[in-house]
């Protein structure tokens, strides 16, 4: 059984300035409400071919005139995916990989591509310093004299001869006399050894 | 590719970083070296005077001041004795003052031993000590001296005795003269030259 929706764009068409019929005004009424359901999210599951035909029209006419806004989550992909190409880290993965990596600021990606080079600039710069520097400087003299001065001949275990000398034949048995003063020009240096302040083994003190 | 070049970066930085730093290690160890820097010789334990080598040297100082005080007392066999315990004294190893010390007790040991009359126990303390000596010095050429004169006591008992050997032990008594002569003049040349 045919009805008037039936017929709204199979039927004859109306002179331009016909005035509307009260079933073309309800027909209207009904598709607005219909419209406006769709647009909300709330299509209504069953509808005639007819009005899906013409709503997908309307929505088709409705994005093109533009003004239509993208949900925020799709916003921040999109913006997310065209940052990640600049700063060079590539497309997501997957649905939400945006969200779980972060965003990094296009300033922060160079530096980080550039920040090894860098490095490696410096420190052969400093390499480079360091090697001429070795190479230009003047030759170490010989240390040998100055380490013979840190120890006093005089605190050292020594031959004896140059403290007696030769020994005339009439004192040959006077060992007595000898080891005293063998022992008192040790001793002398063994104090001043043992009180220099600085010296190994010192109290670092006076006697 | 683009993340492989930034791993050659990083290496390459790395690379160039242990350069730098080995450089200036090398830099730094060759500037510690330099004379002018602080140059610190420990010396070793047997270098310096230590308490063990004066220790040593008190008691050898002690044993001739006993063996003095028997010599004027006239008790010579206990003065020998006296003077027989430093050759036993223990002195730190290597110590040159050990030796010097030694040859002087031997010395006066040798004269002691001359003095009653045991010639070849003399004779046998200077030999020993002549061998034992490891450098010339003024003890060694004291001992040549001493040496002599048991070849002077030997030879005057010989004498005494019509026997024809005293010519021989005069003969050594001259060598041995000469030896320790020798040796005095050439160690005071070295010591003159040192000066």
């Amino acid at each position: 059984m045919a009805t008037d929706d039936d017929d709204i764009l199979s039927g004859p068409v109306p002179a331009p300035d016909a005035e509307p019929t009260a079933a073309e005004r309800a027909h209207a009424k009904t598709f607005a409400e219909l419209v406006d359901k769709t647009l909300s999210g709330r299509t209504p599951p069953a509808m005639s071919a007819d009005d899906r035909a013409l709503l997908e029209v309307a929505t088709v006419i409705r994005a093109a005139s533009g003004g239509l806004a993208l949900p925020a989550a799709r916003q921040g992909a999109l913006i997310e995916d065209v940052l990640r190409q600049a700063v060079g880290v590539g497309a997501p993965r997957g649905a939400g990989a945006s969200h779980a990596s972060g965003i990094t600021p296009i300033g922060r990606g160079r530096a980080r591509r550039w920040a090894p080079w860098a490095i490696a600039a410096a420190s052969t710069l400093v390499a480079a310093a360091a090697i001429a520097m070795l190479w230009l400087r003047p030759p170490p003299k010989a240390a040998a004299p100055v380490a013979a001065e840190v120890v006093p001949a005089r605190w050292t275990s020594r031959p004896t001869d140059p403290l007696i000398g030769p020994i005339p034949r009439e004192h040959a048995g006077e060992a007595g006399a000898r080891i005293d003063y063998i022992f008192a020009d040790r001793l002398d240096g063994f104090r001043e050894r043992r009180w220099s302040p600085g010296a190994p083994g010192s109290r670092g003190g006076k006697p | 590719m683009r993340k492989r070049t930034r791993t050659h970066a990083w290496l390459a930085g790395v690379l160039a970083a242990s350069l730098a730093a080995a450089a200036c290690a090398a830099c730094s160890t060759e500037t510690s070296q330099q004379p002018g820097a602080s140059v610190t010789k420990v010396p070793e334990s047997g270098d310096v005077i230590d308490q063990e080598l004066m220790i040593a040297l008190a008691q050898a100082k002690n044993f001739h001041h006993k063996a003095k005080v028997y010599m004027s007392d006239g008790s010579l066999a206990a003065a020998t004795a006296s003077v027989r315990q430093i050759l036993s004294l223990r002195f730190p190893a290597g110590a040159p003052e050990a030796e010097d010390v030694r040859l002087d007790a031997r010395a006066l040991l040798a004269k002691l031993l001359v003095s009653q009359g045991q010639l070849e126990e003399a004779m046998t303390t200077v030999s020993e000590g002549l061998a034992q000596a490891s450098r010339e010095s003024f003890f060694v050429a004291n001992l040549h001296t001493v040496q002599g004169e048991i070849h002077e006591a030997r030879a005057a008992q010989l004498d005494a005795a019509k026997d024809p050997r005293a010519a021989e032990e005069k003969r050594a008594a001259i060598a041995a003269y000469d030896r320790s002569i020798q040796i005095n003049a050439s160690l005071q040349k070295r010591l003159l030259e040192g000066r």
